[in-house]
């Protein structure tokens, strides 16, 4: 008995001189559709409608908002205001860029870079299911991260936090270029007044602190979620949930797996990005960045008797494969 | 009596938002007021608050619907709000009390009253001349006034206040009027945020050259602008008063005619606390809206321009 989603805009609709081609993707904060400016130019066009506060039936323009919502809605709008301007003044090849605001239709609208290309997520999915060994080399793992962090890091400066970077939202253009998208559930981190709703979080790389109301959140919470990036990286799937973690934690045992596949260096930068305690990992992405760049002799390790014989238990009990 | 007013507040680049504002008015009688809640104390923002809702709370007892004495009052409120301070320190046992400085003013018939304690402050305009403007208790207007010259190397911190409410001392409080009034006279009422940025001459032309409406969120952008990536709360409250009279037939602005009121009417844009921690500063209204979206787009406009040259064009 869920409400049905607001209608986006068909085909054709012009919104302040551009003109929607197609819906490319819809989150909680609204829909992304692509667009055409005036010059033709290929656009991705950001409209803010939150599924959850806004009505639209399909044909109409015009979002409809219960009068018992317009206070959640006006404060939604505000943080999609806080994303654009921080997108506009962030200018760096690893963050989406933002090429216009509009207000119309009684709502806003962001004109960002449409970029053409992949994103992580299908980059893994790929790559894993050719069942090689890897899913990606160790140097391109090192060198994807190293472009993202250097976004991250611009982001982190303007007091802004992502807070939901997973390979879904991490983009690679025909390129080769990576950039973060979808600031949806950034904020300001200095607007700590008010309840401010908890931005979505997605299970796997959302760190424990996101799961909690009183907990402070900082760079460490988005590194969390980059060390849980890396492990899909070379995983080729998602780590366990933080509340799974808290309750059992087997992080280090699935880590293990990727001994001798992937170098001992690699494997610990992970295991410290995602420590459970926020205090423990690295506290901002310059370190982590450091620790990235460190291109000593990669060494491997590989599993003892021991703890291989763990391993086969641990898989007999939970039916994955080696 | 009729007036037009507009407030505007931002919270800047600071991570507290200390400032409150507002305005409340009975049938003869407007009152408008403006606190800047003290950082470096507890709970600046509760104190800021606090001192508006007393002084607004006795203004609807005491104006029925005119004050007996608007300058009376005005001390008497004022003390009143600050002894509310010190009160709520002891009950909640605190080890420091809230503070706050305060600028409050009363529009009565043809007179204007005005009182103040601290550095927030209020600047009257008529015919594009500044008549009036409030001193601040601060060292470094106090330097000014005993016209010190800072010596080489000698700056003088405008933050440092002598008095303030919620202090231990007995507050000063300074009350000035009446002040009569002529059609056309503005008052602006601020936070250091917007005059520690922007100069006297500069308010006092904005203010001259268009509507309140106008006027308050230019100079409030302005000051956010120039307060640059520290910048501190910025909050203005502006009033034109546009006669005693009701509004001639045919002639009738957006401005506020109390004569709407009844006797005993009273109306306040000053809220109990709001229960989510919100100011008023917070809501969004169309014309935030329409700012937010100018502001971001000038952000946009300035970064293509340091890009220009740098990045080459796909």
């Amino acid at each position: 008995m869920s409400k049905p989603k607001p209608a986006p805009l068909p085909a054709g609709t012009v919104v302040g001189g551009y003109q929607i081609i197609k819906r490319l993707a819809a989150g909680g904060f609204g829909v992304v559709y692509l667009a055409e400016d005036p010059e033709r130019h290929l656009v991705a066009l950001k409209e803010y409608l939150p599924s959850s506060l806004a009505e639209r039936s399909p044909g109409e323009l015009t979002p409809r908002v219960k009068p018992e919502k317009q206070p959640l809605y006006r404060l939604g709008l505000k943080s999609f205001f806080e994303e654009g301007r921080s997108l506009a003044q962030i200018s760096h090849p690893s963050v989406v860029s933002v090429l216009n605001f509009l207000r119309e239709n009684e709502t806003v609208y962001m004109v960002m870079n449409y970029l053409q290309g992949d994103t992580l997520q299908d980059f893994i999915v790929t790559a894993r299911d050719m069942k090689r060994d890897k899913v990606f080399r160790e140097s391109t793992i090192r060198s994807l991260f190293d472009e993202i962090l250097r976004g991250l890091r611009i982001v982190h400066q303007h007091k802004m936090l992502h807070l939901d970077i997973k390979p879904a939202n991490i983009f690679i253009t025909n390129e080769n270029k990576a950039v973060l998208l979808d600031f949806g559930a950034a904020r300001e981190v200095l607007s700590k007044e008010g309840n401010f709703i908890r931005p979505m979080y997605t299970p796997g790389f959302a760190a424990p602190e996101m799961y909690r109301r009183d907990g402070a959140l900082g760079p460490w919470t988005d590194i969390y979620a980059i060390g849980a990036c890396i492990y899909a990286c070379m995983q080729g799937y998602p780590p366990n949930d933080a509340p799974q973690r808290l309750e059992k934690d087997r992080l280090a045992l699935s880590l293990s797996r990727l001994r001798n596949v992937y170098s001992d260096n690699l494997i610990e930068v992970t295991e410290w990005c995602m420590s459970l305690d926020p205090l423990s990992r690295p506290q901002s992405v310059f370190s982590l960045q450091k620790e990235l760049a460190r291109e000593t002799e990669r060494r491997y390790t590989k599993l003892s008797f021991s703890e291989r014989l763990k391993l086969q238990l641990e898989n007999l009990k939970t039916g994955a494969k080696a | 009596m009729r007036f037009n007013t507009f407030q505007v507040s931002r919270r800047g680049r600071r991570e507290k938002y200390e400032d409150r504002m507002g305005y409340c008015y009975t049938r003869e009688a407007g009152l408008f007021a403006l606190a800047d809640g003290l950082g470096g104390h507890p709970e600046g923002e509760v104190a800021a608050q606090m001192a508006l809702q007393t002084l607004a709370a006795l203004f609807q007892r005491d104006a029925k619907p005119a004050l007996e004495d608007p300058a009376a009052f005005l001390q008497d409120a004022v003390l009143i709000a600050h002894q509310q301070l010190i009160r709520y320190a002891a009950e909640k046992g605190m080890s420091d009390t809230p503070r706050t400085t305060i600028v409050a003013c009363v529009l009565q018939g043809r007179r204007a009253f005005w009182a103040h304690c601290g550095d927030s402050r209020l600047y009257m305009v008529r015919a594009g001349k500044l008549i009036a403007r409030t001193r601040d208790h601060s060292y470094l207007e106090l330097q000014n006034a005993l016209g010190r010259v800072p010596q080489d190397g000698e700056t003088f911190n405008r933050n440092v206040l002598l008095t303030c409410l919620g202090s231990p001392g007995k507050p000063m409080i300074d009350t000035h009027g009446p002040m009569l009034l002529e059609v056309g006279d503005r008052l602006l009422l601020c936070s250091d945020g917007l005059w520690g940025t922007v100069p006297d001459d500069f308010i006092t032309e904005q203010l001259s050259a268009s509507p309140v409406a106008d006027a308050v969120p230019d100079l409030v952008e302005q000051a956010l602008r120039n307060g640059g990536p520290r910048c501190d709360n910025v909050t203005a409250l502006a009033v034109e008063w546009e006669g005693e009279a009701d509004a001639d037939e045919g002639h009738t602005e957006a401005g506020i005619s109390t004569r709407s009121l009844s006797d005993d009417g009273f109306a306040t844009t000053i809220q109990a606390a709001a229960q989510d921690g919100r100011g008023g500063a917070d809501e969004l209204d169309e014309a935030e809206i329409e700012r937010s979206v100018r502001e971001i787009n000038e952000a946009i406009r300035r970064a293509n321009e340091r890009q220009t040259g740098v990045l080459k064009k796909s």
